[in-house]
């Protein structure tokens, strides 16, 4: 019985060794741990997300995620109401973001969210901003 | 060519639902596993890149342990191996549905429906429940016309 689960393990290692070095998988060990609450760029696109761009309206206006919904930190209450009815109407992850990795305010706009809006996934996007430009 | 006896058609088919099931779970989580990773980041046990590493390994292991439940030689091991994590998944949807979590299950690759979680631990109940099946059923991996089916 040992034996089959050492074959099974070699095999299991075999596989996920292949999947590690054809490039099929990120390499675990080149990818920054994340804090709780929050998600990679990849992630975010792969879920196909609620966008919320906390920067300021100009960096908005510059630039920003597609559909991204503008969260005006002198009108918390219309920003808000604005991300509850677009969730609303299609409910999806949301996910805040500012400038970059040291901004912090997506860290504290998705808390306000999730306190809020505690049925909603809600994270703050990995690097922020910073991340879309590479 | 041997027939198969009525009392082995049961596991043989238990043994061919199960495989199908572990083997069509584990190819598009191999094809896919920074989506899959997404997935398990979504059940809020491990992150970062724990979850990473989960997703490669996991998808991996389902698929050896689908084939070898077919494979006279590592059947009882499978089928343990099969047991262990269908317990674990039971307890994982569980957790989530507790915990509120619209989550992506994950179990057949992304998808975006939120999750029935009745349905999933009812499904990986009755899993279980054959997996235990075949593992009573089954004496040992001996290379024998009835065993080997």
């Amino acid at each position: 019985m040992l034996r089959e689960f050492l074959i099974i393990s070699l095999l299991t290692a075999l596989g996920a060794s292949y999947s590690l070095f054809s490039g099929l998988a990120p390499r675990p060990w080149a990818v920054p741990d994340l804090q709780a609450g929050e998600i990679r760029l990849e992630d975010a696109q792969a879920l196909e997300v609620i966008w919320v761009d906390a920067r300021s309206k100009d960096a908005y206006a510059a630039g920003h995620a597609p559909n991204a919904l503008f969260y005006d930190a002198g009108d918390p209450t219309g920003s808000l109401a604005a991300i509850l009815e677009k969730w609303l109407m299609e409910p999806r992850v949301i996910v805040v973001y500012c400038a970059d990795e040291a901004c912090g305010t997506s860290r504290k706009i998705a808390e306000e969210l999730r306190a809020n809006l505690p049925d909603a996934e809600i994270y703050s996007l990995k690097g922020g901003w910073s991340v879309w430009a590479e | 060519m041997g027939r198969v006896s009525p009392s082995a058609l049961l596991p043989l088919l238990g043994r061919l639902v199960l495989a199908w099931v572990f083997i069509s779970a584990a190819l598009p989580k191999i094809q896919d596993p920074v989506a899959f990773s997404a997935a398990v980041d979504g059940y809020r046990i491990v992150g970062g890149s724990l979850s990473i590493w989960v997703a490669i390994v996991l998808p991996w292991l389902e698929l050896v342990i689908g084939i070898g439940l077919l494979t006279p030689w590592l059947r009882r091991a499978s089928g343990g191996t099969m047991a262990c994590l269908l317990g674990l998944f039971i307890a994982l949807h569980a957790s989530a549905w507790l915990r509120g979590l619209d989550i992506d299950c994950g179990c057949f690759g992304m998808s975006a429906d939120s999750p029935d979680y009745r349905w999933l631990i009812l499904r990986n109940l009755a899993l279980l429940t054959v997996t235990i099946f075949i593992l009573r059923t089954s004496t040992g991996n001996k290379l024998s016309p009835e065993s080997s089916l």
